[in-house]
This record gives C-alpha cells, structure tokens and sequence, in this order.
C-alpha cells in the first residue's frame, strides 16, 4: 500500500538533515526501537518491540538510507522481521526550505507479510501512520519544538 | 494456533481482581468474553504473560436502572444487552447496535466492557455510546473514574484505560421525550465489523425543529468521535431532505478517514456520509412516531 504525508519541522533543512542521520536521535525517535546498530556506512540493524493495544510483537529490522543528496532528498528503506510476519518500507524523502522552517515530504510503499497481512491489513495503515507521526514529533522534540 | 505460555488467574470478586491487575500492570491482560484477546493470543499477536479472568465476578454481570440512569456492567454479553427489554424500550439505540455485532457466537460470549476496552476503530459500541453521551467507569485500587465516551477512545485499539485499571460499566443517561434513534452500518463481509458505522439520536421539539442531536461514528477513523459539524448544521432546524444531505456531507469534516484493502479513505468518507443520512433518517421518523403517540396518550 502507498503511504504519504508532510510534516514541517523547526529549523532549516540542513538541521533536520543532521537529525535524519545522527544514529542516535534515530534510535531515540523511531518507534518501538530498543537498540540500532551500525551496520556498514548508512546502514543499520534494529531491535525493535512493538506495542499497539493488546497487539504487541519482536522484530528484528535493518534501516538503510541511500540516494542521499544532503539536505535535499534520500531513500530510506526499513524492512523488519518477527513471530507476527514481516514490514518493509521503501520511501523517498524530501526536505524543501519554508521560511525558518522546513516541510519534510515522504511518499513511499509499505508491504507486508506473514500474519501481519492475513490478519492485520485492516489497521496496517493506521499503525504506520501512527508511527511516522510519533517519529516526526521526536525529531521535532530533538530540535527543540513541535510540528505543525 | 497454540498461544504462548501464561499464568491463569480467575479472581471471584472486583477487588481480587483489581489487586491482580496491580500487581500484574502491563504484563497482564484481562479476559472476558473472550473474543478479542483470544484469537489474538492463539496467532501469537498478543502474548501477555498474565491472563486474568474476571468472568466470575458477578458484580459486572448487570443490567440495572439508577434513578433513570442506564447502568451496564462490563460482563454484559451483546446478546444480553440486543434483548433486554428494558433496553429495547427505553435505550433501543443500544439493542440496535448490539445487534449488528459479530454473529451469534460472537453475541452469546463477547462483552460489552471487553468489546470497549479493546478499542478496535471499528467496533459497533463506540458509534451508540458517543451518540448516546455515555460515561465509562474504570475502577483502579486508588478508586474509580468516570470518562465520557466521546474522550474514552484514543487511538487504534488504544483507549484511556491505564494499567492497574478495569472498565466496569458504562452509564448512559435518561433517555429523553420526543427523541428517536438510529444505527446504520455497512457491513465488511468478512469479518462483520463496520466499514463505517453511524447512530444519530435526534430530539424534536413540539413543532418539529430538531431541538438536539448526536451522530456518533465508528469505522470511519481510528477512532469512534462525534460529527460535530453536521450536529451543527441540523440542530435549530426543521428536518428536510436537503437539510439531511447538506449536514451528512459534514460526518467526517476534519477527520482522516482510514484505508485498507476494503476501502480507500474517499470511499470511507463517502459511504460514511451516506450511512449518516440514513442513520438520521430513520432516527427522525421515530422521533416523529414518538411523539405521535405521546400526543395520542
């Protein structure tokens, strides 16, 4: 399924773009992600427990960002793997100047598998969106405000 | 299909198990009816590591009037709820909405605490409670707290339920004169939840304006809330056609509808707008029946 949205964050692209790539804020800000490792040059590999309700699962995921034309635009590809199936998502990211601020554009594909499809498909566009809305607000909280 | 291993408790009274959930948090799950958590636990989506079982505490077992107050206790099945006859006649909203529930299986064992407290988006009783103005109770071992329906539901199967907390019941206001209502629901084939589901509660005054209404809806977002800017557009006025159309194009006006396999989010706002109209339609024509009748008596 196609995922899409905007966010603005504070600060111009070149801040936000240091917090897109700074593993640590990533780590502090991605959902339901207990530890991020580097795995090679902008790659990494996640633990990740995720609860949602009575739903609740352990996933083992890999972050990867390519494409990269700083502060402009990269591909982020997370793929995540558990008891409950498997996630992958496969998005294109752009950060476009607004005044003091900067409105980051992501548009991707979202593919599930395993349990998760069979039974979850129905709040599967929910839940993602859920979770990118709570890691825009931690970037934004890591730059020191809220989104609009 | 074989859930993961858990400890079993089956307290006999609320305080056992209020003092269950305390100590257990976040690591236990309450079992009731049974048909939500349990097919999540035998697929392995839910493994809490505490199975409370409140089934036996008979305190939450009840249908009662308090001083013109519907009380529901949390162990109320929806078969339960679809046939009392004290609901039927005074609060039919709710027979309605249970009715639409599941199947029979589902209604024999499924609860009306249970189906609430698992906040899916797109369960039956969300729609009814908010229409209706109802109050959640949720008991902890600090005491209990009232939250109205319309703030109860927070997020996909998230709910203001803490940990340490149980629903109890739900309490529903009088029902008022001159008042009719309604549930209308498109059904997801497969598993009966709602596509979108609508309850409108309308009041007439004696000439025929619509002194108040309430339009509460499920399975449009990712949560059930009240479709204030149709309220809006209907209350002081005399019920017609255009009027119904004008205010059923506001049901989902500043919510993001959801989307899955079944149903795109314009698809959703349309059907919910459709199912709104219907929903006041109906609940109008009662009102005008009621007080036909009340005019006759």
């Amino acid at each position: 399924m196609k995922i899409e949205g905007q966010y603005t964050l504070p600060g111009p692209p070149a801040a936000v773009w240091e917090r897109l790539n700074d593993p640590a804020i990533l780590a502090k800000s991605l959902p339901g992600v207990e530890k991020l490792e580097a795995d090679g040059p902008d790659r990494y590999r996640a633990k990740i427990q995720y609860k949602m309700g009575s739903v609740s699962g352990s996933f083992t995921g890999a972050v990867e960002l390519s494409e990269k034309n700083p502060p402009h635009s990269m591909r982020l590809k997370t793929s995540a793997r558990g008891g409950p199936g498997f996630v992958t998502a496969n998005g294109q990211l752009e950060l476009v100047a607004k005044g003091e601020e900067t409105e980051v554009r992501y548009s991707g594909d979202l593919q599930l598998g395993g349990l998760l499809a069979a039974v979850g498909s129905r709040m599967m566009e929910g839940a993602a969106k859920k979770s990118i809305d709570e890691f825009f607000q931690a970037i934004a909280a890591s730059l020191g405000n809220q989104p609009t | 299909m074989i859930p993961e291993a858990f400890d079993y408790f089956a307290p006999k009274t609320l305080d056992e198990a209020l003092r269950l959930v305390e100590r257990h948090g976040d690591e236990a799950k309450l079992l009731a009816g049974g048909h939500s958590l349990l097919p999540l636990m035998k697929l392995r989506l839910s493994a809490p590591r505490y199975v409370i079982d409140i089934g036996r505490v008979k305190s939450l077992r009840a249908i009662r009037e308090e001083e013109g107050t519907l009380v529901i206790g949390a162990l109320t099945t929806h078969h339960e709820l679809e046939t009392s006859e004290l609901v039927r006649s005074r609060w039919p909203l709710l027979a309605e909405a249970a009715a639409e529930i599941g199947d029979a299986q589902v209604r024999n064992r499924g609860t009306v605490g249970g189906s609430l407290a698992h906040g899916d988006p797109a369960a039956d009783y969300p729609a009814a409670i908010v229409a209706l103005e109802a109050e959640v109770v949720v008991a902890s071992s600090s005491g209990t707290r009232k939250i109205p329906a319309e703030d109860f539901f927070v997020d996909l199967l998230t709910t203001q339920l803490r940990p340490g907390e149980i629903l109890t019941e739900v309490r529903v206001p009088a029902a008022r004169e001159h008042s009719g209502s309604a549930y209308r629901k498109l059904h997801q084939p497969a598993s009966g939840f709602a596509l979108v589901g609508a309850a409108a509660r309308v009041r007439l005054d004696p000439g025929g304006k619509i002194e108040s209404v309430a339009i509460g809806m499920t399975g449009v977002a990712v949560r059930a809330y009240r479709a204030r800017a149709a309220e809006g557009v209907l209350t002081g006025n005399k019920p017609s056609r255009a009027l119904l159309a004008k205010a059923a194009e506001k049901v989902t006006d500043g919510i993001e509808p959801l989307a899955d396999l079944h149903a795109s989010a314009a698809y959703r706002r349309a059907v919910a707008s459709v199912y709104a109209r219907r929903a006041l339609e109906t609940a109008i024509l009662r009102a005008n029946d009621v007080r036909g009748n009340e005019r006759k008596a």
